[in-house]
């Protein structure tokens, strides 16, 4: 049995393989070769890597948006319903309004209307976006679909966040304001998976990382250890690691 | 259940929110009020010019309504990526496909439903009939509306938007004419032809059966227990282009 499935892991990657195929005469191009990551339930664990290296993937296959050529991932127990997802470039329903869409994401939760109706007042507020709650989504600029991405990540108040890419697109109140979002979800024990490029971020907010290149798992360990290991720190650290790769 | 009903909701307030549905509705009513120009060319035949030039638009624009809507339906969620919100929620295949088409059942029904009691009261001010069979036959034009768009929700789980609309007013066609065309080869000798016929009779739906529009403007009457039976035969077709639709989707990768 392995750690997620004995309940030690919220996410315990194994071998896992992603093949797809690509072209006219169906070429086959290997996404992942062999993936192995686990992530700490109450962590907030950083999925690092250049662009290609299989993140969004390996991201896509734990929650079941792909399915693994061979290998497995386990999410602790947890189903769908325990699980928060803010997708890459995130694009929802534009005729819809900030709040329309949120009161839609607790519906597919199942969240009945009391329920919903306290956590999208909650969650709007949360992410700043109170004032713009009734306009359409067409009207929202990069960060505000960015801050309405996250909220509906969280409307069922999820064990487990899969964040891809959230700092993308928001100005530096957007970014201080969704990293106080995390650290609160940190304090409240929920382990999220942050897929970012932004390193800086990655050293204020995780307390362990993963590096990824070309569809391999390079390196695992806590943050500390992998900014202490490099002269020039994380960066350099992380340069090290994917550097001979790329 | 509930996961379908936010979808249906969902795709009722998208589809109705679209400005260019209002547009094809505006274009429809202004083709039963043209149906007034036409009866004011025929003698004696009124109602029935208005009734008969009405029922034909309430089906031509409630078919373009469905049939195009209905290729879009998943095709954009998969295009616009909107597909990873939904599915990174507890929600199957079949919970999705049945929201989809439900929430643009209902837009159909307020659409169709709409043109047939405009026509209904048209031909009521200006024929001064009161003509409750247009309501009827308005209903049975939505059967087989909602029919042509179930199937075409299946075709568009693999195929574009523009080519499944396509197929969707080919079986509309198909479903209007394979009784005749069943009907037309059993008076000759080819076996073949015969054989041929019988299947696409089988394979289409049959939509010319639950059609009121001859009754409606005097050419026969509606027989109720033929009607009936082909309308559980078209829910049932219905059904299986909806689950066999939520089986292809359910493979899918996204």
């Amino acid at each position: 049995m392995n750690e997620a499935a004995s309940g030690l892991s919220a996410l315990a990657v194994v071998d896992l393989h992603k093949e797809v195929r690509v072209g006219f005469r169906g070429r086959k191009l290997e996404i992942l070769r062999g993936v192995d990551l686990n992530v700490d339930r109450g962590e907030v664990y950083g999925l690092l890597g250049p662009n290609g290296a299989g993140k969004t993937t390996t991201i896509k296959v734990a929650l079941g948006l792909m399915r693994p050529s061979s290998g497995s991932v386990a999410t602790g127990g947890l189903g769908r319903e325990s699980i928060g997802y803010l997708p890459e470039n995130p694009y929802f329903y534009d005729y819809l309004s900030g709040r329309e869409f949120l009161h839609l994401a607790g519906r597919l939760f199942g969240l009945d209307r009391r329920q919903r109706c306290d956590r999208v007042e909650h969650l709007l507020d949360e992410v700043g976006l109170n004032d713009a709650a009734d306009r359409h989504l067409r009207k929202y600029s990069k960060g505000m679909l960015q801050r309405i991405g996250i909220a509906q990540a969280l409307v069922n108040e999820p064990e487990l966040v899969l964040l891809d890419e959230p700092m993308t697109g928001l100005d530096p109140v957007g970014r201080v304001e969704v990293k106080r979002i995390i650290d609160r979800l940190r304090e409240q024990g929920t382990t999220v998976v942050l897929n970012t490029h932004i390193l800086a971020d990655v050293g204020e907010l995780c307390s362990r990382i993963g590096i990824l290149c070309r569809g391999r798992l390079r390196w695992q360990g806590p943050v500390a250890e992998a900014a202490a290991a490099s002269s020039d720190g994380l960066e350099g650290f992380f340069m090290e690691v994917v550097g001979r790769e790329v | 259940m509930k996961c379908s009903f936010a979808i249906a909701l969902n795709t009722f307030k998208e589809t109705i929110r679209d400005r260019v549905l209002s547009v094809i509705v505006v274009f429809a009513l202004a083709m039963i009020v043209a149906s007034l120009w036409l009866a004011t060319i025929s003698l004696e035949q009124q109602a029935r010019m208005m009734k008969d030039f009405g029922l034909t638009a309430v089906t031509l624009f409630g078919l373009v309504v469905a049939v195009f809507a209905a290729g879009n339906l998943v095709r954009k969620e998969m295009e616009k990526r909107t597909v990873f919100f939904i599915f990174s929620k507890p929600v199957s295949a079949a919970q999705f496909i049945f929201g989809k088409f439900l929430g643009l059942a209902l837009t159909v029904f307020l659409v169709v439903l709409g043109m047939g009691v405009f026509l209904f009261f048209v031909t009521w001010l200006v024929a001064g009939e009161a003509a409750g069979s247009v309501l009827l036959a308005t209903l049975l034009i939505y059967v087989q509306v909602v029919v042509v768009m179930a199937v075409t929700v299946f075709f568009s789980t693999f195929a574009s938007a523009i080519l499944s609309s396509v197929l969707g007013v080919c079986i509309f066609i198909a479903g209007q004419l394979s009784h005749n065309v069943l009907s037309l080869t059993r008076l000759g000798d080819a076996e073949v032809l015969k054989v041929l016929s019988w299947l696409v009779f089988i394979a289409m739906p049959n939509l010319a059966a639950v059609d009121a529009k001859p009754s409606v403007v005097g050419e026969g009457s509606i027989a109720w227990g033929h009607t009936a039976l082909w309308l559980g035969y078209l829910s049932a077709y219905m059904i299986v282009a909806l689950l066999v639709a939520a089986w292809v989707f359910r493979r899918k990768e996204f």
